[in-house]
């Protein structure tokens, strides 16, 4: 069952192909409706951006690809998300194998209250991916460098993840989320906890991962939307109002919503 | 102009340092009320304490004899060994150190005997049992002074009271103290009374078999309560769905954690006792009445232990793909230990301080050993204490402070022990 939205899914970045395609999702919140109706289409090995004003549901959207809204009481969830083709909210599908696919990083850093070590080699050991001491420490290292904390953190892996700071925190978490090797990453709010040094320093991972991984991010900054994303989508109201883009959106938005909100009017 | 905001400015400050008179009145008051109140709790727990090292801490001073009696073989059998009167023998002994000639009628020994125990005579017995070739010969023995004699050496009975107002006549007393001048009793370290189990006479009376009760007991109800305890609390916050069942499930539990332990105890008689036939007065048994007091104390505790830990933890977790199981056992419940340990011995300890339901269970019976495994017949350090307390011979309410004594020592190595758990486990981030 397809529904398509008034505005539709925003055109892809051309020449990429689809990744993910959302049609017509509606989420409950017991009795209260949290997101009208949404299409959307996130196209693969780029950054898509949502922005909107707070509680617009551009959050609850996000939670919805890898089902992490199962896990509060009282949601309902109603529409079609594919990933690859496939329905992620189909009975065949095992939350916990869409979730090594559809990785997430958090608003607020969360490292486990474990080692460095522990944080990142939790994910592969309990999907099996690594039995071995040895895959287990190529996998730790290997992701560790990729978001760009391996050279702080090389001499003390067996130290607390929780003693970091909180930019370091959260590429640990980040890299959490690389070492079972997914292919989408979610990314709410990442740097809503952070300072601009490390929140430019996050900005740049993302720039970089995005050759390997399709990446949703969440942000309130617009000016984060416009710096790391390829693609854009404006949430207002738990409706999506346009998608795009981002340099369309940013330039020449095309609903007098988006307009308001990227210059300042509210939000 | 600018007076008038000027002098409306300073009203302003006036008024708010007015004001602030008041609230710094405020302040002192709380802060002197607090200490008052501080101040009565601990001098309740300075009289209380007091009042029990006080009275039981003659307890552990032993007053013993030691006295060579000659196994006279015209007075000990060796094909009857047991009937000979070896209490006798001794107290005769003590009475020709002591230079008192006896009478035919025995009424100097038999004096004699009162003041001594009869554990002097069950020793010697014992001795001349394991070898008889001492018949004959002169053998040493050292045991306590009945307790009577140790009261009056302790100062609990006075010579100025009327004679016949108390148990020793003028003349014992005068024997208590040539015995003392002369060496032959001399005081030390009460540790019968910590090695030895429950006896009708005080002096022999020790409360080793009631720590050993004490211990079996907590031991079947910690393995029952702890692990179903802290199982139906995870299903309970984690795993259950929030509906009426549940509801209705947890307003129980939290009315069971409020019913008085006494009906614990009917419970354990009813089920236990007269359906499963679980044998009464066992360590077994008390384990499992109050295992079941002791459950919905260990669920509360573990379920706010549970949800004091941040939803951010179980959002990671699940976010990396773990179950819900690997969720709630690998991060989730470690998190949690320290409080669900600080839960379950609390309530462990206040298992170890319970009497009523024990008394309804049959565990008030006089058991004068270590109990024979968990289901042999055993008795616990509070019942212990309520036994002793009840008792006619003044001499077991000094044991009662005594065992008062231990019962908090026990209970202050349990909280160590559950600081130290603490410790650990929080250690483990």
């Amino acid at each position: 069952m397809i529904h398509q939205s008034d505005e539709g899914p925003g055109p892809a970045t051309p020449g990429d192909a689809i990744k993910i395609r959302a049609r017509g999702i509606n989420v409950f919140y017991g009795a209260k409706q949290a997101l009208f109706d949404v299409s959307l289409d996130v196209p693969e090995k780029s950054v898509t951006a949502l922005i909107g004003p707070s509680g617009c549901g551009k959050s609850t959207f996000l939670r919805c690809i890898n089902r992490m809204n199962d896990t509060i009481a009282g949601t309902r969830v109603e529409g079609r998300v594919e990933l690859d083709g496939e329905d992620v909210n189909d009975r065949s599908i095992d939350p916990v194998v869409l979730r090594a696919r559809v990785g997430m990083v958090f608003q607020k850093p969360n490292p486990f209250p474990k080692t460095i070590y522990e944080n990142v080699a939790y994910g592969p050991r309990i999907h099996g991916i690594a039995t071995t001491k040895p895959e287990l420490d190529a996998i730790v290292e290997k992701s560790l460098k990729r978001a760009g904390l391996w050279s702080e953190v090389a001499d003390r892996l067996q130290q607390p993840g929780t003693g970091l700071s909180g930019g370091q925190q959260q590429r640990l978490v980040i890299a959490r989320a690389i070492a079972v090797s997914p292919e989408v990453i979610l990314m709410d709010e990442p740097c809503s906890a952070l300072d601009p040094i490390a929140t430019a320093r996050i900005e740049e991972l993302i720039d970089e991962l995005r050759n390997q991984y399709c990446i949703v991010i969440v942000t309130h900054s617009m000016a984060q939307a416009a710096r790391v994303s390829q693609k854009t989508a404006f949430f207002h109201m738990g409706k999506l109002v346009e998608a795009g883009a981002t340099g369309d959106i940013f330039t020449n938005p095309r609903d007098g919503r988006t307009q308001d909100y990227i210059t300042g009017r509210f939000g | 102009m600018t007076e008038t905001s000027l002098s409306a400015a300073q009203t302003l400050r006036k008024t708010v340092e007015a004001r602030l008179k008041v609230r710094h009145a405020q302040e002192t008051r709380f802060r002197a009320y607090g200490l008052v109140a501080i101040f009565i709790a601990l001098s309740f727990l300075a009289v209380l304490l007091g009042r029990i090292v006080t009275q039981g801490y003659s307890t552990f001073v032993e007053y013993s004899l030691t006295v060579p009696v000659y196994i006279d073989p015209a007075r000990v059998d060796p094909a009857d060994i047991s009937g000979a009167n070896f209490d006798l023998m001794i107290a005769d002994q003590v009475l020709a150190r002591l230079g008192i000639k006896d009478d035919d009628f025995g009424t100097q020994s038999s004096k004699v005997m009162d003041i001594l125990s009869n554990d002097l005579g069950f020793q010697l017995l014992e001795k001349v049992k394991a070898s008889p070739a001492l018949i004959g010969k002169t053998v040493t023995v050292t045991g306590p002074v009945r307790a009577d004699g140790a009261l009056y050496y302790k100062g609990e009975i006075k010579r100025s009271t009327p004679e016949d107002e108390r148990k020793l006549d003028n003349a014992q007393l005068g024997w208590l103290d040539r015995m003392k001048a002369t060496g032959m009793v001399s005081s030390g370290f009460n540790s019968g009374f910590l090695t030895r189990s429950d006896s009708t006479e005080p002096e022999q009376a020790g409360v080793w078999g009631a720590i050993v009760g004490s211990t079996m007991m907590l031991l079947v109800t910690a393995l029952l309560a702890v692990p179903i305890g802290v199982l139906a609390a995870t299903y309970l916050e984690e795993f259950a769905a929030r509906n009426r069942w549940t509801d209705i499930i947890e307003v129980n539990i939290n009315n069971l954690a409020a019913v008085p332990s006494i009906v614990y105890g009917l419970l354990g008689l009813a089920v236990f006792i007269n359906w499963l036939h679980v044998p009464r007065s066992s360590p077994l048994l008390g384990g499992l009445v109050l295992a079941l007091m002791a459950l919905p104390t260990v669920i509360i505790a573990t379920r706010s232990a549970l949800k004091a830990v941040p939803p951010s933890i179980r959002e990671a977790a699940l976010g990396v793909g773990a179950s819900k199981t690997q969720t709630v056992f690998h991060h989730v419940l470690p998190l949690a230990m320290p409080g669900v340990m600080t839960g379950a011995i609390l309530s462990m300890a206040h298992a170890l301080g319970e009497t009523a339901p024990l008394l309804m269970i049959g565990m008030v019976s006089f058991v004068p050993g270590v109990p024979e495994g968990f289901t042999g017949a055993a008795t616990v350090l509070p019942v212990q204490v309520f036994i002793w307390e009840n008792a006619s011979e003044r001499a077991f309410h000094e044991r009662t402070a005594g065992a008062i004594m231990v019962l908090l020592v026990f209970m202050i190595v349990m909280n160590l022990a559950a600081i130290l758990l603490r410790r650990r486990f929080e250690r483990r981030w």
